[in-house]
Formats: C-alpha cells, structure tokens, sequence
C-alpha cells in the first residue's frame, strides 16, 4: 500500500518511549476492546509529534481505542506498522482509515502465530528446560534458561517492533520468513523430551531417597498421570490423586513391609 | 516482615504476568525461586520450582480464555513451604514441600475467577478513557496503567493468606504426625512426577506420548544403571 522508503517523522527516542509503553498493551485487558486501553496508551506518544493540533490528535487517538487483540510480542510490530502509517496520514498521503485497516487486517493471524510460536513453543520449551536443568543442575539453569529466553523475546520483540516501523505491510514478508510454525513444532517435541527427561530424574531420584518401590511409584504416577491428563482429566484433582495415592501407598507398604 | 514481602512479589508477579512484559519471571520456575529469596530461603524456592513450572506448563492466555493463576498459586505455594519450613527449623523438605501444594494450589483456581473481576474493572478504565476523550481532556490513556492495580492487590493479599494457612497448619501436622514423614516424601514424588505428565502434556506435539515415554524409560534407565543421581 505504501512504499517502505518514505521518510519517517517520528523521532527515534519518540519509537523508544513506544516500544516501552507497548510492554504495557496488556495492563487494562477488558473482554469489550481487549487491548484497545493498551494499544492507545502504547502509541500515544507517537501521535502527539504527529498531531501538534489537538483535533486531529483526538481523532488519531481514537481511532486506536478501537478494538484490538494480538499477542503481546507479536503486537509489536503493529504497533511499529501503525505509527508507519500514521506518519502517511500525517502528511496526507494516506487516508486515515489506513492505520486502522493495518491493524485489523493483522490482528488475528499475528496473535495465531504469536500464541503458537511464544505461548505453546518457546516459553514452555524454556520452563521444561529450566526445569529440567533446576532438577538435575540447581539455580543456575533456571537464569541461564531466563536469560536465554528472554535474549530470543526482547530481540524478536523490538526487531519486529522496528521492522513493523520500517516497513508497513511488508513486515508480514519479514515475519513469514522467520518460519515460526516450523520452529515451534520441533520446540515442542523437544519439550516433550524435557519432560520426559524431567520424569526420569524425578524417578531416580526416588530410587535413591525411597528404593525401587518408591522409584516405581514415581514411575506409575508419571504414566498414569500422562495417561489420565491425556483422556481430559482435570489437572488439579488428578494432580491431588496422584499424590495422596503416593501418600496412601508408601504409607501401607510402610506398614506392610517397614517401608516402600 | 516476611508476608509484606511477600505480598510486595506476588503482587508484581501478578502484574509481570499478564499487565507488563511477560517475560517469564512470574512464571513458577522464576517466581518460586524469588519467593523464596525473598522470605530467605532461595533454595527453599528451588526445590517447589521445577514440579510446579511443569505441573502449570500449559497455563497461558491464549485469546480471551483464563487459564488458572499460576503466579498466585506458586508464590502462596513457595511462601508457605519457606514459612513452614522455618517454623520447623528443617527448611523445605519434601514433606513440607507437598504440603504446601495440597494447601496452597486452590488459590490458583481463586486467582482465575479473581481475573474475571479484574476484566470487568479493565472494562470501566476502558469506558473512562474514551469518555474522557471525548470531553477533550488531557492524557485521557494513561488510566491504562490503572489496570495493574487490581491484580497487584488481589494477588498480594492472597498469596500472604495462603502462604500464612500453610506456615501454620504445616508445622502442627508434622508434629502432629512424626509417621507421615515418609510417605509425604513419596507424595512428593509422585506429585512432581505427574507434574511432569502434566508437562508433556501441555506442550500439544505429535507424537508426543512416544516422546515423552521414549525420553522417560531411557534417561530412567541410564540414570539407574549409572547410579548417578542428579542433584
């Protein structure tokens, strides 16, 4: 719709108080505008150096109270984008309707992509994985795995936040290339590993603490657990279940035969 | 002193957690650890980490839908266990620790109706900032950041309530019940392990059952043939 190369008139410590603000986009979430609240206060400082005359700053900014709804890592490079068109409006050379187009036409696939990738891929790669190294390494994995994590999150973050800025629409080319869905599909096996891997230290662990009774039971509860959960069990009374059988069992064998 | 800490965490966890940044540190892996350096005892807070990070794996907003509050959950959960633990003068065994799971956990379904009531409210802020534009006054959107009060606050006095249930119900069981102490060591196990079903289970992949179970009888079985326990 517009070319990539037009100059931009937003200042850069302007798009740093922004991008800042855009970490906010969830603060005030409501069910009507979603982050219609956030979205509004993100981009604000953008629309004052754009709208010196209070009318048309009113107007700009109400257009951005509208509904909205991303994924908050992925809303930054809408919210890039949409200062990228406000800079065209600004001068006249787009229709103000534009912006708010941009913004709904990329809602819905970037928070798709967004809760794919970050939410059920990466984020709970790196819990696994901070557990997993908490388990078997202590603390130290749990930074290391938070500060892997989020070098990956603030520099997708803040690129796509630029590239959004730079480039308008064709940002969505920048971010296909990134093959998202790709990626979050090998994480989540690998996770799955985690997991199991996860399973296997808590089972050893048993063995040394309990004997082969007590390994065993860690053993039965992780398969029948993933079994349960699996079939649509709820998790938190499966959870309570399991471990009150735990109790119930070792406390029987402790009876029976003086231990588990 | 201990609970005013702990509310000022847990109510920035809440915040972190939905209202700002999102970057993991409310997550149970990060947030049970602070928890328990600040009441102290961050090795207190490591040993609840890694079951509850896996056990609420799949807690995540995805859309309009509420998942559990794994933050309030796990700062009560992390708080207690530290509390109770000093109250006995152990620190946070596993007896301790599965305790302040079956004492604490609910919270976390509390948290998500709490969330509820916190939309509503968001929805007023909402409705006040385009009044306010409309009757052309000045930084009308800043009422956006009004928005992290409410979880702020319900969170931190939840998690000091439960965490304070647990502190005293805790030490009275295990003095109660000296004979309990293994078989509570057993729940432990058995708790972080379906922690971990409940992990592989979030993460939605193909083949995830073979994975998982693949991964879990061969790191079992090179664990114990090895006899090298991980610590």
């Amino acid at each position: 719709m517009s070319p990539p190369s037009a100059t931009p008139t937003v200042p850069p410590r302007v798009l740093a108080h922004v991008f800042w603000r855009s970490l906010f986009l969830q603060a005030a979430w409501n069910r009507r505008g979603m982050q219609n609240l956030g979205f509004a206060y993100a981009i604000e400082p953008a629309l004052r150096v754009l709208y010196p005359e209070p009318p048309r700053y009113r107007a700009a900014l109400s257009r951005h109270l509208g509904f909205f709804n991303c994924h908050p890592y992925m809303a930054a490079a809408i919210v890039g984008g949409a200062i990228h068109h406000e800079e065209r409006v600004a001068v006249g050379a787009e229709p103000e309707a534009l912006p708010v187009r941009y913004k709904e036409a990329l809602q819905g696939p970037l928070a798709a992509l967004g809760d794919g990738f970050f939410w059920t891929a990466l984020r709970p790669f790196f819990g696994a994985l901070a557990a997993l190294g908490a388990l078997t390494l202590g603390a130290p994995a749990i930074v290391a795995a938070l500060v892997l994590y989020n070098a990956v999150h603030l520099a997708l973050r803040l690129g796509l936040f630029l590239a959004g800025h730079r480039l308008g629409d064709a940002v969505v080319g920048e971010i296909a290339r990134l093959a998202l869905p790709v990626a979050a599909g090998r994480l989540r096996v690998a996770g799955v590993a985690l997991c199991g891997f996860a399973a296997a230290a808590v089972l050893v662990r048993g063995d040394v603490a309990g004997g082969a009774g007590a390994a065993a039971l860690a053993g039965i509860a992780a398969g029948a657990g993933y079994v349960a959960l699996a079939r649509g069990a709820r998790l938190l009374p499966t959870a309570y279940v399991a471990t009150l059988a735990g109790v119930a069992a070792a406390a029987l064998a402790g009876r029976i035969h003086g231990g588990l | 002193m201990g609970y005013l800490v702990l509310a000022l965490v847990a109510g920035l966890a809440a915040v972190e957690r939905k209202g700002f940044l999102q970057a993991m540190l409310s997550r149970p892996i990060a947030l049970a650890p602070a928890a328990g350096w600040a009441l102290g005892d961050p090795a207190g807070g490591v040993v609840v980490a890694p079951p509850l990070e896996l056990l609420w794996l799949g807690s995540v907003n995805l859309g309009a839908a509420l998942p559990v509050h794994e933050a309030l959950g796990t700062a009560a959960i992390a708080g207690g266990a530290v509390l109770a633990g000093r109250a006995l003068g152990t620190g946070v065994t596993p007896e301790v620790a599965v305790l302040a799971v079956l004492i604490c956990a609910p919270l976390a379904l509390l948290g998500r109706k709490s969330d509820r009531l916190v939309e509503i409210w968001n929805e007023r802020l909402s409705n006040r900032a385009v009044a306010a534009l409309a009757a052309e006054r000045p930084r009308v959107v800043d009422v956006n950041l009004l928005g992290l009060a409410a979880p702020f606050a319900i969170a931190a006095v939840l998690a000091p309530a439960g965490a304070a249930a647990a502190a005293v119900l805790i030490p009275r069981l295990l003095r109660a019940l000296p004979s309990a102490d293994a078989p509570l060591r057993i729940g432990w196990l058995a708790f972080a392990a379906i922690a971990c079903a409940s992990g592989a289970r979030a993460l939605r992949a193909r083949e995830a059952s073979l994975t998982f179970f693949a991964a879990l009888a061969c790191a079992a079985a090179a664990g114990l043939l090895l006899g090298r326990v991980p610590r």
